[in-house]
């Protein structure tokens, strides 16, 4: 079971376990209701080091496979979605400057987040969710600078994210063959944010809307090529939605640990509930979907470790990993019957927290569309 | 700033312990653990060592399930552990405990040629309670010993200590060397980063048996030595449980249950 | 010497009286005595302090050493120890008794390393068994396991819990015997600079009748005010559990629990106590237990005569108007 890992993952797993269950799981639960971004949570997690895991070795960062760094991500997920998002997305806002951006740019970035900060990818428009070209945010090169206008929304740490790679149009006529991607430091005059969603779930991450106006940055912040904004975009996605798959595993995880912890306790007709073959059933079916799920994730990862090709295996982790974790968020509620539709039992969270993981970082329908043009051939 | 501190294992004390079949503590599920007081005694010392300088040292006796808490003490602060372990150690009450602690405190001075300042303890540990080993191991070293620290600060020659007491504190000068016994502080002990226990899992871990302790008495040590012995092990007699209340309303129970409360006359 | 059978108790003074523990401690000390033949030396250090001899004289001793002069004004770890280590060597005594203070506490293992002494902690029961063994009961983690041990050394020694032993009731009048004890310097290694009590009030749960204690499940300072409210109405003292003391909600001198207080009262009523080990230990020999909480799984109502599965904050004000009139009935 679980994810196949490093002695030294092991060791770690244990103390990420431990200061989940002693800072995370329980207090979330407050932050859950107010909808505030918990900034002491994230100094302790910070603190150990928890944010910078997927920071590259040579970088400063732990040097870790991306095997051992999902067993520790989807032991924040368990204890809370939200704060496993904020990691995770972070990693996501740095992913475009590691796979297209030149040694200055990686270490500023790297340097960022082993400093405490997080990072935010901003592609997502108003008017443009999977439709990229759509995009209006334009950037124009004035002599040694490009400035940028645009607004970027549903940008997951949009408001505390100390750097922010940015995709906008250089070159409106292409298409998305005219998206170029730049990195931008939060503070930098004509970058705020604006409207903070008031979310259904993962309510301790913070996503908002990202405002350029006028907005000047070195033109040697583009990040590779101009017109190759897209593609860095995708390649970036195609790793990231492993991750995401990760988070959704946990929350599932989350949903057959309370499950079994409820059915175990709670006696009707003189005996637990987990006893009737119905409840066991049920578990196993939680269990065998989980367990799969994880183990694409563990696979999508592994390919990426070994440097092959991962889209469609990501696509599926992050798709069925989703998809899974709505059905045992829904599942692990039926368990707890009427106690598990309250807000006063830990489940209901589960299926709000699961929603979004079919949504974001490309709808499901996208990865279908992913998965079926990798599995059928142009 | 040259430091020791002992550490114990103990099983997770926010599990109960029961007898089990055989009329012995049942531990087999029950996870060791450092002792709490000695994390908290780790830390304080951790925060002494960074806000002058020095070196921090672990001992632990134990088996090798130890080795484990060892490395853990490493990521959070300390530079060197020891396991002190022996079969000839097994089952030794206080007295030999503290005479096993201060020959191998010995021994680590007299390799690294370097006399410990500073001896930390817990209070006490979570499984028996004693706190008797901080207050003895200074008394068989000929030092001085503060016990319950809440906070320590240094001198060049001596320390100077907050002792918790039940009404508030007081303030505790020593000579150096001494012992000190660490109570709960108003911090708590830090998480281990992912770097330093990647790194504290490739550091040594030293190994100390009777046969590297030269002035160690065999006669001192072991179950056969031992000045206090259990008799017998039993659970105290249980409370029978009353009834339980649980109306339709809150309101309800409350009424009942006052009832019941008169009805039995408690107030 | 080793035929000597006198038990010697170490008296701790606070504010020129005995501490409880002491006068409690006079009752098993005399029961061994009279088992054995010997006789109960008490033992009293300070400055001015005849009253508290003369307490001790009466409350059961045969003999109270008096250690009576301006050096022993202020405790001193060091001092104490090595006066104590000084009469033990004259006296002899089979057991030394010390009170579960927290300077009892560090004292005891002092000596029992001087004199290579065996030394029971917390011991909460004594008896002699068939043989003449000296029996002491002793708790185990946290108290859901007691040890029975004997001592094998002479002397031996013995830190009773508060508490535990009741204090004898009738008893002759015993001598009191001023002493002079020569201490060296250089055992000096620490001292006392300041003492600092940051809690004015006195709070004594371990001889209160009623005790009204609140847990994490108070929620916050405000509504622990309930479980003073409650606790003020039935004339009672407020406790609390070492979660709600983190919390900042009342000061730690009102924790119970085994590394609190450890009560008896005729009444305990524990609000939004889930009852961890610690602190059902603590309170296993109150006469009537009454707990609140909303999780009916908790192990509190496994000990409770009276237990309400219930929103603590909403029953409490609820008890409290109720309890109100039957006592204005009354």
């Amino acid at each position: 079971m679980a994810y196949l890992i490093s002695e030294e993952a092991k060791d770690l797993l244990q103390d990420v376990h431990e200061f989940c269950e002693n800072e995370v799981k329980e207090q979330c639960k407050a932050y859950d209701v107010s909808g505030e971004w918990p900034k002491e949570i994230y100094d302790k997690a910070i603190e150990m080091q928890l944010h910078s895991l997927e920071v590259p070795e040579e970088y400063g960062g732990p040097g870790l496979s991306r095997v051992d760094v999902a067993a520790l991500i989807e032991e924040m997920a368990i204890a809370d979605a939200g704060f496993a998002t904020t990691i995770s997305a972070s990693g996501l806002g740095t992913k475009p400057v590691l796979i297209a951006g030149n040694e200055e740019q990686k270490k500023h970035v790297c340097q960022k987040i082993i400093d405490g900060g997080f990072g935010a990818f901003c592609l997502t428009e108003p008017g443009a969710g999977s439709d990229a070209s759509a995009g209006t945010t334009t950037a124009v090169k004035d002599g040694d600078e490009y400035v940028l206008n645009g607004r970027k929304c549903f940008i997951t740490n949009g408001g505390i994210a100390s750097f922010y790679c940015i995709t906008a149009m250089t070159d409106k006529s292409k298409g998305v063959k005219g998206i170029s991607m730049f990195l931008v430091d939060a503070g930098t005059p004509g970058l705020s944010t604006g409207n903070e969603e008031n979310k259904m779930g993962i309510r301790t991450s913070n996503t908002c809307d990202v405002v350029l106006e006028d907005c000047r940055i070195p033109a040697a912040n583009l990040v590779g090529q101009e017109g190759k904004g897209f593609s860095i975009a995708m390649k970036t996605l195609d790793q990231a939605r492993a991750w995401m798959g990760c988070v959704a595993t946990g929350i599932a995880q989350r949903g057959i640990n309370e499950g079994i912890a409820y059915a175990k306790e709670r006696i009707q007709f003189g005996k637990p509930v987990i006893r009737n073959q119905a409840m066991q059933f049920k578990v196993a079916d939680m269990a065998i979907k989980t367990e799969t799920a994880r183990q694409m994730v563990a696979h999508a990862l592994t390919k990426m470790d070994l440097g092959l090709p991962h889209s469609k295996e990501a696509a599926i982790a992050k798709c069925y990993a989703s998809d899974i974790a709505m059905e045992v968020a829904s599942e692990a509620i039926q368990m707890f019957g009427g106690y598990g539709y309250s807000r006063e039992y830990p489940v209901e969270k589960l299926l709000r927290d699961a929603k979004i993981f079919q949504i974001f970082e490309g709808s499901n329908e996208v990865q279908r569309i992913v998965i079926a043009n990798n599995t059928i051939g142009r | 700033m040259n430091i020791l501190v002992c550490i114990k294992q103990v099983p997770d004390d926010s599990v109960e312990v029961h007898l089990n079949a055989e009329g012995k503590p049942d531990l087999k599920n029950i996870t060791p653990v450092v002792n709490a007081f000695d994390t908290y005694a780790l830390e304080m010392a951790a925060r002494l060592k960074e806000s002058s300088e020095g070196e921090i040292t672990v001992v632990c006796m134990g088996d090798a399930s130890a080795k484990n808490s060892l490395k853990n003490c490493l990521a959070v602060g300390a530079d060197y552990a020891f396991l002190i372990n022996d079969a000839a150690f097994e089952d030794s009450d206080t007295r030999g405990i503290t005479h096993v602690l201060k020959n191998a405190a010995k021994k680590i001075e007299a390799d690294t040629d370097k006399k410990f300042d500073l001896i930390f303890c817990g209070k006490e540990a979570t499984d028996a309670a004693l706190g008797q080993v901080g207050p003895m191991l200074a008394e068989e070293l000929g030092v001085g010993v503060i016990t319950n620290l809440i906070d320590i600060q240094l001198d060049t020659d001596k320390v100077t200590a907050k002792q918790e007491t039940e009404e508030g504190y007081r303030t505790v000068e020593s000579k150096i060397p001494c012992v000190v016994t660490v109570s709960k502080p108003e911090y708590d002990p830090r998480y281990p980063t992912i770097k330093n226990k990647m790194a504290a899992r490739k550091k040594p871990i030293g190994n100390i048996t009777m046969s590297d302790m030269t002035n160690i008495k065999a006669e001192k040590v072991g179950k056969e030595n031992t000045l206090v012995n259990a008799i017998k092990l039993y659970e105290p007699p249980k409370k029978e449980a009353g009834v339980k209340i649980q109306e339709e309303t809150d309101e309800d129970s409350a009424l009942k249950a006052v009832a019941m409360m008169a009805e039995a006359k408690v107030f | 010497m080793a035929d000597c059978k006198d038990i010697m108790v170490y008296v701790e003074t606070a504010e020129g009286n005995p501490v409880k523990v002491a006068l409690e401690m006079l009752s098993p000390a005399k029961e061994l005595a009279d088992a054995k033949g010997g006789k109960v030396i008490a033992v009293v250090i300070g400055n001015n302090i005849h009253d508290a001899a003369q307490k001790i004289a009466q409350a059961g001793a045969d003999q109270v050493l008096m250690i009576d002069a301006p050096e022993y004004e202020k405790y001193n770890m060091d001092v104490y120890a090595d006066v104590l280590a000084n009469l033990m060597k004259e006296i002899s005594p089979e057991v030394l008794f010390i009170g579960g203070t927290q300077d009892g506490k560090d004292l005891a293992p002092i000596l029992s390393s001087k004199f290579e002494a065996g030394c029971a902690s917390d011991v909460m029961n004594i008896k002699i068994d068939d043989t003449g063994k000296i029996v002491f009961t002793c708790p185990l983690y946290g108290g859901t396991i007691l040890e029975d041990i004997e001592i094998t050394s002479f002397p031996k020694i013995a830190v009773l819990r508060s508490g535990a032993f009741p204090k004898l009731e009738d008893s002759t009048t015993g001598e009191i015997i001023e002493k002079q004890v020569s201490i060296s310097n250089d055992c000096i290694h620490a001292n006392i600079v300041e003492t600092v009590k940051e809690i004015a009030e006195s709070v004594n749960l371990e001889e209160a009748e009623v005790i009204v204690s609140g847990g994490r499940g108070m929620g916050n300072k405000d509504d622990f005010k309930m479980v003073e409210d409650l606790s003020n109405l039935l004339g009672g003292v407020v406790g609390a559990t070492r979660p709600a003391i983190e919390e900042g909600w009342i000061s730690k001198i009102h924790q119970v629990g085994q590394s609190g207080k450890i009560v008896a009262p005729k009444l305990y009523i524990a609000c939004g106590i889930s009852g961890a080990t610690q602190h059902i230990s603590g309170i296993m020999n109150s006469d009537y237990i009454v707990a609140i909480n909303k999780d009916e799984d908790a192990p509190i109502f496994e000990v409770a005569n009276v237990g309400i599965v219930g929103d603590v904050k909403k029953v409490l004000p609820i008890m409290i108007e109720e309890i109100k009139k039957i006592k204005e009935a009354q």
